[in-house]
């Protein structure tokens, strides 16, 4: 049998590739967890990545702010844009697809989880505390953003049992761990920030770079405590920024706003690079030229905001022109750090609770009030009103996303709406309510 | 005086040579039984290697001894034999094979007889794809395959194409069937840095191909095992003959344009539609005035109309098309070649899209011995794409539809264009932006086969592929990125796949039994890296690469890879030459999937009954061929990501820092996604096979589908891979081929197929829906079925939108009552995106020198969302341009319209509803050619074998209902998506194109 060889030597190559070994591989981008979480090394990184999601351009980079800004207008904005989503908020008519809304949950809650886990893996080290404060200073801020979006107001003085967020408290990083969690209430959920937040500052140095310190988390505090009308709470809050955070209002007011870096008005800033991160407050209002999306601006201001102004006032001239529109110049350069928590807003916080209050805490409301005029070259108020306060609330923090909050916290109406309207509260999500039968939908959604 | 000499001597000798068996000169002419001369008849002496051919005219000459025995071979003829006797002349009438067209069909590792399949394989040779001059590979064939779907994504010119093979059967895996060339698997991935996919087949030139198999049911497919599922695509290229070396030029020309455009509003009717729109939502005139006055320059522009811009014009243009090609084929008994090289340039329809192909291939197999035999199979291509931006981005030209008819596109100029527009003018991207590619494709092919014994072969082959992708974009200081003086990037891929086979064919007869047995194991390694980065900042526009830079933005890095380990086997027996059994197997093992599930059996068994081979049907001429066909199977699908068995932490970086969170949440349990098929099929011919018919009855049932899963993002995902969910698809094959006419001047054959298809989503996890904006997965609907609100019309009193609230009531019907209020109706399946019966019908005509086919092209039952309708279509609620029926909206109380009132801004039935959702049923002309051979005497004294002229067009009529561009054009961005699938939005549609070619053979 002459061909007997050859057939031993073909059967031999038709065996040569070795088996298993060939099929384990290990991706080259990716770590297992593993590894990871028992790696204390690691977990500043597990950190860094949970600023990130908080910091996304659909959280707290510019997409929610619009929202708040939009469905709060009644004539001082325009909307011009092309995208649905800001649409449906401008003309209050939301859906449950609306992408923006569903945006906002998904990534908050990545965020969370990823607080979650860190703090589920928190090994102790020298800079464990600091990281446990961070982390919780960002899941606190988080639900608070949420519970403001998607409950029906916070009321004060009663119990607040609508329907609130799911309150997640454990990382999930298998996925046999993942749950169908139902709404908590919107008490348990503030209950919940509250706890955060006071962790956080507990836990915080007096300033930690450009990341959270505990004025920070203080300041988010204290804009918690007003919306919940917890008005002493927030004064005590807003008093401890004010004197102890080492920030104090930026000479001018331009100088506020349009900074690469942090400026010594800004307690926290979400941060932008070219590299990193996306400035949507940018996207949305500035105008092309600027790295907006349209030549008219997506947002422009209009005549009945103006009338807010009486007399000269920084404030009223800082604009600029778009195509025949009238856009803020506070979002005009695209690579800006968003500024999350000014100190101007605590002189607001601090002055309107001690107005309502009746105390003088740090200053008196008339002199923390004027403190912000002078500053924008505005005449002084004698015999200050609350409106008068309120009012130079919208002065002063126009167009950064504060619309929405105040007009229900305040009781007010919005284009013959009543502050509590159904409509005026998010949807949850389509997408969340198909892949959890356990979430409720909102009231006033029922596709 | 010498001539003399011989020619007395040759007289003296004749009797001798006839005494001794001398040699002598044959000659005659090859006809078949219709008395139509074959050329390409191979002609041996028996038991010799002493061979030749018939010439164009059927003639051939051939130097042979008495007594010797000529053997007449033909494909689908009987073979004849004729001793050689006194006669110099022998003329020979072949016969039609009358049981079967002994068609040789290629299957995975191996070939077949058709009379001996028992699978369902579709098979389209050189001769269909020759006829018409198509861009790509996979356009050749669109209507020739019965139950084979193929469609081209939108009419970019790269566009990705979908083959979907009877039904989806799968959600998250590819639906993609696996492409095999000369043997090899190949990469199958598009490379595209936008969501626009490109079709990563675009390299190979449609030209280079000697015939195409789809393997359809499991006994097919199922030797390819874990990646059957979807059907295999095998392709041969064309091989070098034994004999005269044949040289084959063509070359042709066509102008190209879109098959449709829609009719948009003008300046008069713009102006008309949103004053009305703006006065009902409480504007006030000048409040309009001041909105048009900012995109156009003058008021007169708008008010006199001195401006009326047709924006779609700007964006659909004239294309043409540019083919040229050249090959040598050729050898002796040792070695043969085949060499061709082609170009190829498209100038797309859609302003700014262009493909330039050349392309290169040389086969070469050569035979060491008798018994060793070596080849080489190798393709290399270079083609340059001029691309556009997807189609979900104003830079798209397309979306240019929504500019409003009064901004002027240029500047005074007429070059620079306009900045001061609705949307950003996507002129600018032909003025200040460039976005190139350039795709290397080489796919080589070694192999050599040893005959161990008389029947023992064996076959080793080592494939290489290497898709090589660079893709350049450039963004001047007028783009979208003026406010970072321009932006560029550049993306590069390396995909390159190394295939081992080897593999044992064993051929021998026991008594009445034929058998036939293969076995091998094959190694398959695909590693992929890619390299990115990108800058701002540049001083020039004419300063485009990344050196020029101000700052870079972004950079990276990543490679991946998988493998395949397989081992497989076939048994084929044929007994008695009637009753043919068949089983295979395949082990895949795949390092994509989780450790418990490494490793996956896929068996197939199959038999066939030659019914018409049994004493009482043999030799009867009316029913000439009778088989049934019986198969069963499993194949499997393993096209998901790499690592998505594992939970993974990733890269997230914020202000430059280093970060790492989860990326995604894995299932160690995953596995491939498994399909049974089984099919039935029944054979038919009649009248000596003038007319042949088959008719295939299919099942196939897919579960542990490989499935995204959604889950609760308040878990920090949204979705896991899982197999989860099962769904089947049935459906009924009916191809009929009859010889319509044969005659010596006049042939007329027909071609027809009808599919049908039935898909149902039959489990999924939790019988949950799940749900993808527009589409859905649901528990006894069909896959991707459309997910609504149903719109109700216009109230004719208030002209507000209405919509269904189908809510579910407690009976289980569901409140038909109508509401204005969205947000109260509930959503309800409205549509399938995938066509439930697709047809093909071709007709080959010859009359003389001239021919003729045409090929229509149906389907039948799919709906496509324009999802660009709640833009374009929606009474004027906000300033896009609309299309012109909006303006029969609803005007005043009493008026019956489908257009509700017009609001500008006022949400007046703008969401996404079935207002938007169209049925897509469509028969279309795929192509039309007509042609003409020059007689063979005139040609022949140019020393020219063949010289042919035509026309072909492709895609000269459309019949169809649908009311946006085209039936077929969907959106780009989603091509990737099961889920989402028929979605329009800004679509271009395919182009119709007018081509003249010629064929020139020496």
């Amino acid at each position: 049998m002459k061909h007997l060889n050859l057939i031993l030597l073909l059967l031999a190559t038709f065996f040569f590739v070795r088996c298993d070994d060939n099929l384990e591989l290990e991706p080259a981008q990716s770590l297992t967890p593993g590894p990871v979480l028992a790696n204390p090394e690691n977990t500043r990184d597990l950190l860094i990545a949970a600023y990130d999601f908080a910091g996304e351009n659909e959280v707290l980079s510019g997409q929610s702010q619009l929202a708040s800004e939009l469905l709060a207008n009644v004539g001082e904005l325009t909307w011009r844009g092309t995208f649905v989503e800001p649409d449906e908020f401008d003309i209050k008519q939301m859906t449950a697809p609306n992408f923006f809304v569903q945006e906002l949950w998904e990534i908050s809650y990545e965020g969370i989880n990823q607080t979650n886990v860190i703090l589920d893996n928190l090994q102790v080290s020298d800079e464990s505390d600091i990281i446990e404060g961070e982390a919780k200073f960002i899941r606190g801020t988080l639900y608070f953003e949420l519970a403001r979006f998607f409950a029906l107001p916070y009321e004060a003085g009663s119990t607040n049992s609508q329907l609130g967020l799911p309150i997640m408290l454990e990382g999930v990083v298998d996925a046999g761990a993942i749950t169908f969690p139902t709404r908590n209430t919107l008490e348990e959920v503030y209950d919940q920030i509250i706890r955060d937040l006071n962790d956080a500052y507990n836990l915080l140095p007096l300033s930690n770079d450009i990341f959270a310190d505990r004025y920070a988390a203080q300041a988010v505090l204290a804009r918690a405590y007003l919306q919940q009308g917890n008005y002493a709470a927030a004064r005590d809050a807003a008093d401890d920024v004010l004197n102890n955070s080492g920030h104090a209002l930026a000479t001018t007011y331009a100088e506020a706003f349009n900074n690469e870096t942090d400026g010594i008005e800004d307690i926290f800033m979400w941060q932008i690079t070219p590299q990193d991160g996306e400035n949507d407050f940018n996207t949305f209002w500035a105008i092309r030229d600027f790295g907006g999306r349209s030549i008219t601006g997506d947002v422009t201001v209009e005549a009945p905001y103006f009338d807010l102004f009486t007399g000269s006032d920084d404030r009223s001239t800082f604009f600029y022109e778009g195509s025949g529109t009238i856009v803020t110049s506070k979002w005009q350069s695209q690579f800006a750090n968003v500024p999350y928590l000014r100190i101007a807003e605590m002189h607001l916080i601090r002055a309107e609770s001690n107005f309502r209050l009746g105390t003088a805490v740090g200053l008196s409301p008339e002199d923390e009030i004027n403190t912000l005029r002078v500053r924008s070259n505005a005449v002084p108020i004698a015999g200050l009103t609350l409106q008068d306060i309120l009012d130079e609330r919208k002065r002063e923090l126009g167009f950064e996303g504060h619309a929405l909050h105040d007009a229900k916290r305040l009781q007010l109406s919005i284009d013959g709406r009543p502050y509590n309207d159904d409509l005026l509260v998010f949807p949850i999500p389509q997408r969340e309510l198909d892949a959890n039968p356990n979430l409720e939908p909102n009231p006033g959604y029922s596709n | 005086m010498k001539n003399l000499f011989w020619k007395v001597l040759t007289f003296f000798l004749i009797p001798l040579a006839f005494a001794y068996g001398q040699e002598k000169v044959i000659t005659g002419t090859v006809s078949d039984s219709d008395g139509l001369v074959l050329p390409g008849v191979n002609i041996v002496v028996e038991g010799t290697t002493n061979g030749t051919q018939t010439d164009f005219d059927g003639n051939y000459s051939i130097t042979v001894s008495e007594g010797e025995v000529l053997v007449f071979t033909y494909i689908g003829l009987k073979t004849s034999t004729r001793v050689v006797g006194d006669a110099n002349v022998i003329n020979i009438q072949m016969e039609m094979d009358a049981q079967a067209l002994d068609e040789v069909l290629v299957v995975g590792f191996g070939q077949t007889s058709k009379r001996r399949l028992t699978d369902n394989i579709a098979s389209i040779s050189s001769e269909q794809i020759r006829e018409v001059p198509v861009p790509n590979l996979q356009s050749t064939l669109v209507g020739k395959a019965a139950g084979v779907q193929i469609t081209q994504v939108n009419g970019k010119a790269e566009s990705g194409i979908q083959v979907r093979v009877r039904g989806v059967s799968t959600i998250t895996g590819s639906q993609e069937p696996l492409y095999v060339v000369d043997g090899i698997p190949i990469i199958n991935n598009n490379e595209s840095v936008n969501d626009s996919p490109i079709n990563p087949l675009i390299g190979i030139n449609p030209d280079d191909i000697e015939s195409i198999e789809i393997l359809k049911d499991a006994s097919s497919a199922a030797i390819y095992g874990a990646r059957g599922t979807n059907g295999v695509v095998l392709i041969t290229t064309k091989k070098g003959k034994q004999g005269k070396t044949n040289v084959s030029l063509r070359s042709s020309f066509g102008v190209s344009q879109a098959t449709n455009k829609r009719e948009w509003l003008n300046t008069e009717e713009y102006v008309e539609l949103f004053t009305e729109a703006g006065l009902n939502s409480g504007f006030s005139e000048d409040e309009l005035a001041g909105i048009f006055n900012i995109f156009s320059e003058n008021e007169e522009d708008w008010r006199e109309g001195l401006v009326d811009t047709d924006w779609q014009d700007l964006a659909l243009v004239e294309g043409d098309v540019q083919d040229i090609g050249v090959s040598v084929s050729g050898g002796n008994e040792k070695t043969r070649f085949f060499i061709s090289t082609g170009y190829n340039k498209t100038n797309g329809i859609v302003r700014g899209n262009r493909v330039e192909r050349y392309s290169f291939r040389a086969n070469m197999d050569h035979n060491v011995s008798d018994r060793f035999k070596i080849g080489i199979n190798s393709a290399i291509s270079k083609t340059q794409i001029s691309r556009l931006s997807d189609d979900n981005a104003f830079a798209t030209p397309l979306q240019a539809v929504a500019q409003i008819p009064f901004s002027r596109p240029f500047t005074d100029d007429g070059v620079t264009p306009n900045n001061e527009t609705l949307y950003y003018n996507f002129l600018f991207q032909e003025f200040n932006a460039d976005h190139n590619v350039n795709v290397w494709r080489n796919i080589l092919n070694l192999f050599g086969e040893y005959q161990i014994t008389d029947n023992l072969r064996f076959r080793t082959e080592f494939g290489y592929d290497l898709n090589n992708q660079v893709e350049e974009r450039f963004f001047g200081s007028l783009t979208e990125f003026a406010a970072t003086n321009g932006n560029a990037d550049i993306n590069s891929v390396q995909n390159e796949k190394y295939v081992l086979n080897n593999y044992f064919t064993y051929d021998n007869s026991f008594g009445p039994v034929d058998l036939n047995l293969v076995g091998g194991m094959s190694f398959e390694q695909d590693n992929r890296t890619l390299q990115t980065v990108e800058g701002q900042d540049f001083p020039s526009d004419d300063l485009q690469t990344i050196d020029s830079a101000g700052e870079i933005v972004a950079g990276g890095s990543s490679r991946t890879f998988f493998n395949f380990l397989s081992y497989f086997g076939r048994a084929n027996a044929t007994i008695l030459g009637k009753y043919i059994l068949k089983g295979s197997f395949r082990i895949d093992g795949s390092s994509r999937f989780g450790e418990e599930q490494r490793y996956g059996v896929f068996p197939a068994f199959s038999g066939g009954w030659i019914i018409s081979e049994e004493n009482f049907l043999k030799g009867n001429t009316a029913l000439s061929n009778l088989k049934l066909r019986a198969s069963w199977g499993l194949t499997g699908n393993a096209e998901i990501g790499n690592f998505d068995s594992r939970t993974l932490l990733g890269a997230r970086t914020y202000n430059q820092n280093p970060g790492l969170s989860i990326t995604q949440l894995g299932d160690p349990e995953l596995g491939w996604e498994e399909t049974t098929q089984t099919n039935f099929g029944i054979d038919l011919g009649f009248l000596n096979n003038r007319i042949t018919a088959s008719v295939d009855y299919y099942t196939k049932i897919t579960d542990g589908i490989l499935l995204d899963v959604p889950v609760p993002s308040t878990s920090g995902v949204q979705t896991v891979v899982r197999n989860s969910g099962e769904l089947e698809n049935k459906g009924l094959e009916f191809v009929l081929n009859t010889r319509n006419f044969v005659g010596d001047k006049f042939n007329w054959s027909t071609s027809f197929n009808i599919a049908t298809n039935k898909n149902e989503v039959t489990a999924l996890p939790n019988d949950a829906d799940i749900i993808a904006v527009e589409n859905i997965a649901r528990v006894g609907e069909p896959i991707a079925s459309f997910f609504l609100v149903e719109y109700a019309g216009v109230n004719s009193e208030t002209g507000d939108a209405q919509f269904y609230r189908n809510t579910l009531l407690p009976d289980g019907t569901r409140d038909r009552e109508k509401t204005n209020n969205f947000g109260e109706a509930s959503r309800v399946v409205a549509g399938n995106p995938f066509p439930e019966i697709i047809a093909g019908l071709t007709n080959n005509l010859n009359f003389g020198g001239f021919d003729a086919s045409f090929t229509l092209q149906g389907q039948w039952g799919a709906s496509v969302y324009n999802r660009g309708g709640v833009f374009q279509s929606t009474n004027a609620h906000s300033l896009d341009n609309q299309s012109r029926d909006q303006l029969r909206r609803w005007q005043q109380p009493g008026d019956i319209t489908d257009v509700p009132q017009a609001r500008l801004d006022g949400g007046n039935g703008n969401q996404e509803s079935t207002r938007f959702l169209d049925e897509a049923d469509f028969v279309r002309l795929r192509n039309l050619t007509l042609g003409y051979t020059f007689p063979s005497g005139i040609t022949e004294k140019l020393k020219i074998q063949r010289l042919r002229l035509y026309f072909t067009g492709i895609n000269l009529l459309t019949f169809t209902d649908y009311n946006s561009w085209d039936p077929e054009a969907t959106a780009d961005f989603n091509a990737g998506n099961t889920l989402s699938a028929g979605i329009e939005f800004y679509s271009a549609p395919p182009a119709k194109t007018f081509t003249f070619g010629f064929n020139l053979d020496f």
